[in-house]
């Protein structure tokens, strides 16, 4: 579903990504990993519209996205939530995730109906998958980081995405919220068929959901594989996860 | 042919001169509010008034020494002064307690104050016309070339742009203040984490964009009728000229009062009925070609 | 989620219209003429907070296209014979157009370089009108504009206002509250967030400045209509600063704040006027104080008072 070739990127004359080769199929749950610094943000800034890359190639279903601002992006079914929790802070958790329906059904052109009645099921469909329902009318200041990063999921799923990036999805949550997020992701790729590309510093999310692994170091692929094949893999070991005692 | 090219290029010349002197007063002016505009970054709409209060304030000044020559070099000394004090006062007053909200409450601030400013000026110094006499060593003319004659004092105007320019920039780059509010202005929390008190480095960065306004009003007063409105032109013009030139930059005021000057005095020129369109039409052009500015900004 | 209003407010709304209507039998002309300035400034102050409080963008010079409407009226009412309806129509569209022509421009840039380049587009506007005395009457402006018998007397002039009035708040407010009205807030809170689930955002805001200025620019024909006057000062930069305030003393998170605001600077204005010149100095005052204690303005406060958990008006930090 996704191939990005040769892809690279540099901010004045730092090479952030260089020459990345990944592929994504239909279904898959890939995970990019590595230290900080890696690239991997810069990756998904490049895949996602936010930055223009100097050079490569980025063939979503068939056509090249490379250099197409974010809301063209998404249009043709890629979607994306961020790092540093990135939603629409004075409004509720409601208004959050039926804005980006309302960006899916193309409403934000309606001028005439009262928002109150538009999109109210398919809204609470969706808060209730990930969990939020109850908290729907409460303003994005008041909820736990936890919740807020949910959130930032349930706002990319609005726009009914076929493929799925994942900026550090559990960055900052406490361990109990960590396993309703795994849950959570591994529901979304199970029951809505949802193709996901994520990255993630912890590994045990990683190796519980991931299919495939591509392991990042300073704007370049290091090594990409199975689970199996990362965990023992000598040079990933000694770059990033310091040791394993399964291999 | 000749002849016409002269009376023309004569008259250029002329125009350019009178706009370069015209230019000094702005440049000051700008200069002040682009170093309050960079460090505290918000533009100081109280700035026409400090101007207006500098002038009113030379008026005062040299009619209590005797209006003469004196007098209006204690005006050029005490005037300016004033006006620091007078912003050093709504500073720690009023200011200092705003520096961590929102930018839009501050810039609101300074209106507030510079409505009050208005009305104290009215309050003071009465609703007419005030005229303030030019010094006799500048008063009379130098001939330029034949048939056209420069004030004197248009002269002294045209020598003050640059030695200004020049004490300006030693300031912000070789004093130890200046380099800090360069520092303040591209980072104001890693300033504050090495132990500078950024609220002292506001303050003195405020009072001094303020003094160099009253600088100006000083400047400007014996060649203009000093009146209650000065202000309102003067904070459009200066504000315009801070963003042409970049945002928080010195030279780019500089750039910026000689473009806007020398623009107004050759377009009423050219088109005297709407000579005062071109420096407008001029900030216009240069913003949607470099919408952050000629030079580079301090943000 | 908002299920509506309550009885309480439906009953108290109509009770404040059916008094607004009843006005004009009891007041002077004076107060009467007061209270249409209420409406034109506060249909103004609403339609720069359509841009501004809902759609968070910095509409320093708003006032170019209340101006513009202002003028495009005048003149048409008195340069050429079109009917009074074209006329009045004339100003909003005509804003329209300038925001349409002046957003196409700004849109592309971020926060304060929109409100810089837009303050300088002001300016050269303000600039033209000034000079143009023959077309534009210069810094006279143009005054004892006629209208038609309906509406020229001070109670004609205030029934008109009124009605139009409430036609533009509450065409205003339903696009507020639509989805183009929830994805506008949307960008305001995150326009980053917002192209990335697939709004065009230099699109929406393009189109909210349009909707703006026409409100703006009716405001303006409607000024027209209340004063018979139009000068160059409604296109100057300090009005546009004190439309500002008065969106902030009413209240910017709430629809009605922008009216109360404009009510309450007018009301103020006339008040101390009648007790000393020094106007401006009061008023200065009372930006300081609103400044410093009431930062979401009066609604806001009152807001906050009333239904803390609301959340919504709270002022972002830093």
């Amino acid at each position: 579903m996704l191939k990005i070739e040769a892809l690279s990127k540099s901010f004045d004359g730092f090479m952030a990504v260089s020459n990345v080769n990944l592929e994504v199929k239909k279904g898959e749950i890939v995970a990019v990993i590595g230290p900080n610094g890696a690239g991997k943000t810069t990756l998904f800034n490049l895949v996602s519209g936010v930055l223009k890359p100097d050079g490569g190639r980025i063939i979503f279903k068939g056509e090249n996205i490379a250099g197409l601002p974010p809301h063209a992006i998404c249009k043709r079914g890629l979607s994306r939530s961020f790092q540093i929790v990135n939603v629409f802070e004075r409004l509720t958790v409601f208004e959050n995730v039926q804005i980006s329906l309302m960006a899916r059904e193309n409403m934000n052109w309606n001028l005439i109906t009262p928002s109150s009645r538009v999109l109210i099921g398919e809204t609470l469909k969706i808060l209730e998958s990930v969990g939020l329902a109850e908290k729907k009318d409460s303003v994005c200041g008041l909820l736990s980081h936890g919740d807020r990063k949910v959130l930032e999921i349930a706002v990319a799923l609005g726009v009914s995405p076929e493929f799925l990036i994942l900026d550090e999805p559990t960055a900052g949550m406490a361990p109990e919220e960590t396993g309703r997020c795994i849950d959570l992701i591994k529901g979304l790729s199970d029951n809505l068929g949802l193709t996901i590309l994520f990255c993630e510093h912890d590994m045990a999310l990683v190796f519980a959901i991931a299919n495939r692994i591509m392991v990042m170091a300073r704007g370049a692929t290091l090594v990409q594989g199975s689970c199996e094949e990362i965990r023992c893999n000598q040079t990933v070991q000694d770059a990033y996860l310091g040791g394993s005692d399964v291999c | 042919m000749d002849a016409v090219w002269a009376v023309f290029s004569q008259k250029v010349l002329s125009q350019i001169l009178i706009g370069l002197s015209r230019t000094t007063i702005l440049f000051i002016v700008s200069s002040g509010m682009s170093l309050i505009l960079g460090v505290l970054r918000i533009p100081n709409v109280a700035h026409g008034s400090l101007y207006m209060i500098g002038a009113f304030l030379a008026y005062s000044v040299s009619r209590i020494f005797g209006g003469g020559a004196q007098g209006f070099w204690m005006a050029l000394l005490l005037a300016p002064l004033g006006v620091a004090l007078l912003s050093l006062i709504a500073e720690r007053l009023l200011f200092q307690h705003l520096y961590k909200r929102e930018h839009l409450m501050l810039l609101l601030l300074t209106f507030a104050l510079s409505l009050i400013l208005g009305d104290l000026t009215k309050l003071v110094w009465g609703a007419e016309y005030k005229s303030v006499p030019v010094p006799q060593v500048f008063q009379g003319f130098v001939t330029i070339f034949s048939g056209f004659t420069l004030p004197l004092y248009n002269l002294f105007l045209l020598a003050v742009g640059p030695v200004a320019a020049v004490l300006l920039w030693l300031f912000v780059n070789k004093t130890k203040m200046g380099k800090i509010s360069r520092a303040a202005a591209v980072d104001r929390e890693m300033v504050g984490a090495v132990g500078i008190n950024v609220s002292l480095v506001f303050a003195v960065v405020f009072v001094i964009g303020c003094l160099l306004a009253g600088l100006g009003g000083v400047l400007v007063a014996p060649t203009v009728s000093v009146t209650l409105g000065m202000d309102h032109t003067l904070i459009m013009e200066a504000f315009l000229i801070v963003i042409m030139g970049g945002l928080g930059n010195i030279w780019g005021a500089l750039i910026g009062a000689l473009i806007f000057g020398l623009s107004q005095s050759l377009g009423i020129m050219i088109w005297p009925q709407f000579g005062i369109i071109f420096p407008y039409l001029a900030v216009v052009i240069v913003l949607m070609i470099k919408p952050t500015g000629l030079l580079k900004s301090t943000w | 989620m908002n299920k509506g209003f309550s009885l309480g407010v439906w009953g108290a709304g109509i009770a404040a219209l059916a008094a607004l209507f009843l006005l004009p039998a009891f007041l002077p002309r004076f107060y009467v003429y007061l209270i249409s300035l209420m409406f034109v400034y506060g249909l103004l102050a609403t339609s720069l907070n359509v841009v501004l409080g809902y759609g968070g963008v910095f509409q320093f010079h708003h006032c170019v296209f209340y101006g513009l409407g202002g003028y495009a009226t005048a003149l048409f009412l008195t340069k050429t014979g079109a009917p009074f309806f074209v006329s009045f129509l004339a100003g909003g569209f005509a804003a329209a157009v300038l925001s349409f022509v002046m957003g196409l421009i700004t849109v592309r840039l971020s926060k304060l370089y929109f409100g810089m380049l837009q303050i300088s587009l002001g300016s050269l506007v303000w600039a033209i009108v000034y000079r143009w005395y023959s077309f534009t009457g210069g810094d006279d402006g143009i005054h004892g504009i006629s209208l038609p018998d309906v509406i020229s007397s001070q109670k004609g002039a205030y029934y008109f206002t009124l009605i139009v009035t409430l036609v533009s708040l509450f065409i205003i407010y339903r696009i507020i509250k639509s989805p183009f009205g929830s994805v506008l807030q949307g960008i305001r809170e995150n326009p980053a967030r917002s192209g990335m689930i697939g709004i065009n955002v230099k699109k929406h805001i393009l189109t909210a400045l349009v909707i703006g200025g026409f409100f703006g620019g009716v405001a303006g024909a409607l000024f027209v209509v209340v004063d018979k006057t139009v000068f160059p000062d409604m296109l100057f930069w300090t009005l546009s600063l004190e439309v500002l305030i008065m969106c902030l003393i009413g209240g910017w998170f709430n629809f009605f704040g922008p009216m109360l605001g404009a009510a309450v600077v007018i009301a103020l204005r006339t008040f101390v006027s009648g007790y000393t010149v020094y106007w401006a100095l009061v008023y200065g005052i009372v930006m300081i104080f609103v400044i410093f204690f009431l930062p979401n303005g009066v609604l806001g406060y009152l807001q906050q008072k009333f239904k803390p958990t609301k959340g919504r008006a709270v002022a972002k930090e830093g």
